[in-house]
């Protein structure tokens, strides 16, 4: 080569020549790897030339000073718009000072051939400690490589100062590590499953890759005191599959910097395309043509790769001690008391006791559940006794309730969503629930959307359990919602599903995933009344996110959307669904903008459902709560229609379609015995349903018997019909646990119910025993009691509501007042929340609504009564 | 050139869109904001608490136009938008000195 000025330009050909070699052999190959060592080769020759012609070029001279190469220059991993990492390492200060203007020169010259140079200064005793501002550079050392000039002080940084400062400062190094790696994965919301990934810093990137090759290194070398003769040993087991991955993380990395001509790790859309198209990561193009491949598939194989890459990282971090913060370490012995005679935990992480063969389905779904409820992770001994399970499981896949009652439990449990991406990693979600597997990794071009559908689908589900542990004013009155639900697994079932339908091709994903979760729901064995719940949750989940874009302050929008969502339980279990969806599309989707417009929908609609309560049902009516009935119970006939003619439409929105068939059979019993009671535990309290004709003070009467068994009413709802039936069911708490310890009290129970309505046992004996064996507790909580009257709301009826403090025999109280004052109960819709009773009645007195002074005179009944 | 910035009711919005795509209108930032002028708000007793919503949910749109297109846009917006009662909107109109698209560094009308 010439020497002097021209020097610069030849290397600048040189390097252009080169480097569009380097090039095109990738294009041509794909082979990430081989581009990776030629541009490394290509940088060094480089930085050899301009060594010579800048420092010296005798090899002996100067002594004490080398050029090593560092990060990714050192691994001989130089993508191809990658900084040049270098140090300049002096044995002391004094050849530091002396070669200050030509090490200039030299990184000017590297800096004009338009490569990013990114130089260090050090002698030997400052690469022997940690420098806190500046870890990254200690880092770096674990990469370093010589290049030129003096060996013996590389050879003495390389073999002695790194060793030796690794066995020293290992903890700070592995904690520091980590640290680093859990903020930068903080920052993609910790999930690898974005639609628009970064293949060097996100989770599962080239970055997590060194990150876990690091951590192994420094275990190792905090142990020997010295290199490991085999590199970064990484856990045997997962080596193949980790090289695989880096394989094809090396080559989209290559793609994306050719293609963006610059350092830009970003796999957008259009990347994506191209990508699969040109079969990135996926073989040699030399080989036969393949089927053309689409951007979801090609994404679909990065995923399956990053996810990877990403749990060893995680693993190793969660198993190397040091790693974890501080605090975790305190709590290690309180985890450790979480084991049990099936699982072992060590730290955060969960063992399998039995290791004499893989464990079974029960004792799979056992572990993901213990996983679910505390908040542990798998060891990696943990996963590959799951994964050495599969073949079996795969055989004989549970079903029915075998599955369904341990899902439960992981769906309510509050890491569920940690719980479900861990089963889904190991195979086994798809395993279980086969359609899960269309939403796999699966990207769905829609710029508003953060993740791909599965992940989106765990963030949704989290969304709702971290309702709980917020302190935001908005989330606090969703937490409360979902706090009254009976069956909350239903609404986390339906989330679940919900997207399911997008794997499917199909113009309408709603339509697509209702269609696929009935495949589900049947092989889980639901009952019918289940099943109608999650499939209308899944094919109603965009219907509140439609009616937020009309007037929510307009009745008529109001009005139907109550029409559509049939009952107040499916009310909240949608609007807690809306809110879990929308949160999840992408952390700022959700604006308090938002938040608010959906909390006013629900409480306008939960409103007018209880004040449009005195429409009546005309049992010839066609529309669809009607139909669906007949369809139900075609034999029914005419039974159905003297049933239901007259109810309010209220009792058809608050129970369920199986429940009211099981009421007309209940009233079709009255000839035999004219009171019919059933009786049943929910989640949260117990329900008494009772159908009987209806008669003065009926009301009043079962809740006084339920006082007088000590039973704390917290919801009520009573309708009649135009025959005069009446249906009324209560929901309570058994204050004193009577029902709960004592089964045979169940039927005595009933008994006494029963014959207090027929007139056979005295209420009034009843309820004096009650007050004479309990004792009066002040309230926490001071409520004032308000009675409001609305004359607007009802053609027939007047409404009162009475806001009380709720305490034992409210209701009974309140009732009897009614009665006293000559007041007919319609329809009551009571309801509790915390110390503070909330009933709402529709009264007439005489056949009419209640006059200006009948209202008054009532008003001080009731505030006589309960006290203001 | 000229900014259009219309405050209109939520519900309003694709009617707004779809007339505004019809006379060749298709660039727009829409912002979700809250506000009220005459129109009071809306009071919700739900479970005996009050929920006031003093400021209504409102979309706003900002267009930068030709000066030609303004009137054309401002009846087009109007047209969709009303409904003759309170609470409709408001538009508001302001000179642009200039638009520029980072793209390839455009100015002026052409770079709308």
């Amino acid at each position: 080569m010439a020497t002097g000025p021209t020097l610069a330009s030849e290397l600048r050909d040189f390097y252009s020549r080169e480097f569009a070699l380097v090039r095109e052999h990738f294009l041509r190959t794909g082979d990430g790897r081989a581009a990776l060592a030629a541009r490394t080769a290509l940088v060094e020759t480089i930085a050899r030339r301009l060594w010579e012609r800048h420092i010296s070029p005798d090899p002996q001279v100067p002594e004490d000073v080398a050029l090593a190469a560092l990060g990714g220059f050192g691994r001989a991993w130089l993508f191809p718009y990658s900084d040049v990492d270098v140090l300049f390492l002096h044995a002391g200060n004094a050849t530091e000072e002396k070669l200050k203007n030509q090490i200039r020169s030299f990184s000017q010259e590297i800096w004009d051939l338009r490569l990013k140079l990114s130089p260090a200064t050090r002698t030997l005793a400052e690469c022997d400690r940690v420098d806190p501002e500046n870890f990254e550079f200690a880092m770096s050392l674990l990469d370093a490589r010589y290049l030129a000039g003096d060996r013996r002080v590389f050879t003495r940084l390389h073999d002695q100062v790194i060793p030796k400062l690794v066995a020293r400062e290992a903890d700070q190094f592995i904690k520091r590590l980590a640290d680093l790696t859990r903020s930068r994965h903080a920052k993609f919301g910790d999930t690898v499953f974005h639609l628009e990934p970064n293949v060097k810093d996100g989770p599962g990137g080239m970055r997590d890759y060194n990150v876990a090759s690091w951590l192994a290194l420094l275990s190792a070398m905090e142990q020997l005191r010295a290199w490991p003769t085999e590199g970064a040993p990484l856990p045997a087991s997962a080596r193949p599959s980790l090289e695989r991955a880096l394989e094809f993380l090396m080559a989209a990395r290559c793609f994306l910097h050719f293609r963006h001509a610059r350092d830009d790790n970003s796999l957008a859309w259009d990347a994506q395309e191209e990508a699969a198209a040109q079969r990135i990561g996926l073989g040699t193009q030399a080989e036969e043509p393949h089927a053309p491949l689409g951007p979801s598939d090609w994404m679909r194989i990065y995923f399956s790769h990053a996810r990877r890459v990403h749990r060893i990282c995680l693993q190793l971090l969660e198993e190397l001690p040091t790693t974890r913060p501080s605090l975790y370490r305190q709590f290690q012995s309180l985890r450790s008391r979480l084991s049990n005679p099936e699982f072992s935990v060590v730290g955060n992480l969960v063992f399998f006791r039995q290791t004499d063969s893989p464990p079974d389905a029960a004792a799979v779904l056992r572990c993901f559940r213990f996983l679910a409820r505390h908040g542990l992770h798998l060891s990696s001994a943990a996963e590959l006794r799951i994964e050495q399970s599969l073949p079996a499981l795969a055989k004989e896949i549970p079903s029915g309730a075998e599955l369904w009652h341990p899902l439960q439990d992981i769906l309510t449990a509050p890491h569920a969503a940690d719980a479900l991406r861990a089963m889904h990693s190991l195979h086994l979600l798809t395993l279980l629930i086969p359609e899960f597997a269309g939403v796999d990794s699966l990207v769905i071009r829609d710029y508003s959307h953060r993740f791909t559908v599965d992940e989106h689908t765990f963030v949704a589900i989290d969304n709702l359990h971290q309702l709980f542990q917020s302190q935001s004013k908005w989330d606090q009155r969703y937490a409360e919602l979902l706090d009254e639900l009976e069956q909350p697994d239903l609404l986390y079932l339906a989330l679940l599903l919900h997207d399911i339908g997008k794997g499917a091709k199909s113009e309408n994903h709603v339509s697509a995933s209702v269609l696929i979760a009935e495949g589900c729901l049947e092989r889980l064995d639901l009952d019918e009344l289940d099943r109608e719940t999650v499939l209308f949750l899944v094919g109603r989940h965009l219907e509140m996110s439609a009616a937020l874009r009309r007037d929510i302050f307009d009745p008529e929008t109001i009005h139907a959307f109550a029409e559509k969502v049939e009952t107040p339980e499916r009310l909240k279990m949608l609007c807690l669904l809306t809110f879990a969806d929308i949160k999840a599309v992408n952390p700022e989707a959700l604006t308090p903008w938002k938040a608010e417009n959906i909390w006013q929908l629900y409480i306008a609609t939960a409103n007018h459902m209880n004040r449009s309560l005195d429409e009546r049902v005309h049992a010839d009516a066609h529309d669809e709560v009607m139909t669906h009935l007949r369809t139900l119970a075609p034999a029914a006939g005419k039974r159905l229609e003297n049933f239901l003619e007259g109810l309010p439409r209220r009792y058809l929105l608050t129970h369920a379609a199986g429940e009211v068939l099981s009421h007309m059979e209940m009233a079709a019993r009255l000839s035999e015995d004219s009171v019919q009671l059933n009786l049943h535990r929910g989640r949260h309290w117990y329900e008494l349903t009772v159908v009987t004709p209806d008669r003065p003070l009926l009301f009043a009467t079962m809740a006084g018997v339920l006082a007088g068994w000590g039973m704390n009413i917290v919801k009520a709802a009573a309708f009649s019909n135009s025959a005069g039936t009446v249906v009324d069911t209560f929901y309570f708490t058994d204050r004193f646990r009577t029902l709960e310890l004592n089964i045979p009290e169940w039927e005595r129970f009933k008994t006494s119910v029963h014959d207090v309505l027929v007139g056979k046992a005295d209420l009034d004996r009843l309820l004096r025993a009650r007050q004479r064996s309990e004792k009066k507790h002040p309230p926490k909580v001071k409520v004032n009691t308000k009675v409001d009257f609305d004359d607007a709301c009802s053609a027939h009826s007047t409404l009162v509501e009475v806001i009380a403090q709720d305490q034992p025999g409210l209701l009974h109280r309140i009732s009897s007042v009614f009665a006293r004052e000559k007041c007919n109960i319609e329809i009551a819709l009571i309801e509790t929340e915390g110390q503070t009773a909330l009933d709402v009645f529709y009264l007439t007195s005489a056949g009419a609504k209640l006059s200006p002074e009948h209202q008054s005179h009532l008003t001080s009944a009731l505030l006589a009564e309960l006290g203001n | 050139m000229t900014k259009v910035e219309a405050i209109i009711q939520t519900s309003k919005l694709e009617a707004v869109k779809e007339a505004l795509h019809e006379i060749g209108v298709e660039g727009m930032t829409v912002l979700e904001v809250r506000g009220h002028g005459r129109q009071k708000g809306h009071t919700e007793v739900y479970r005996g608490r009050e929920y006031t919503v003093d400021l209504i949910p409102k979309i706003k749109l900002e267009i930068v136009l030709a000066d030609d297109l303004v009137e054309k846009s401002v009846a087009a917006i109007v047209n969709a938008a009303r409904t003759g009662k309170i609470g409709d909107g408001k538009i508001f109109l302001t000179r642009v000195d200039d638009a520029i698209r980072i793209r390839n560094d455009e100015r002026g009308e052409s770079a709308l």
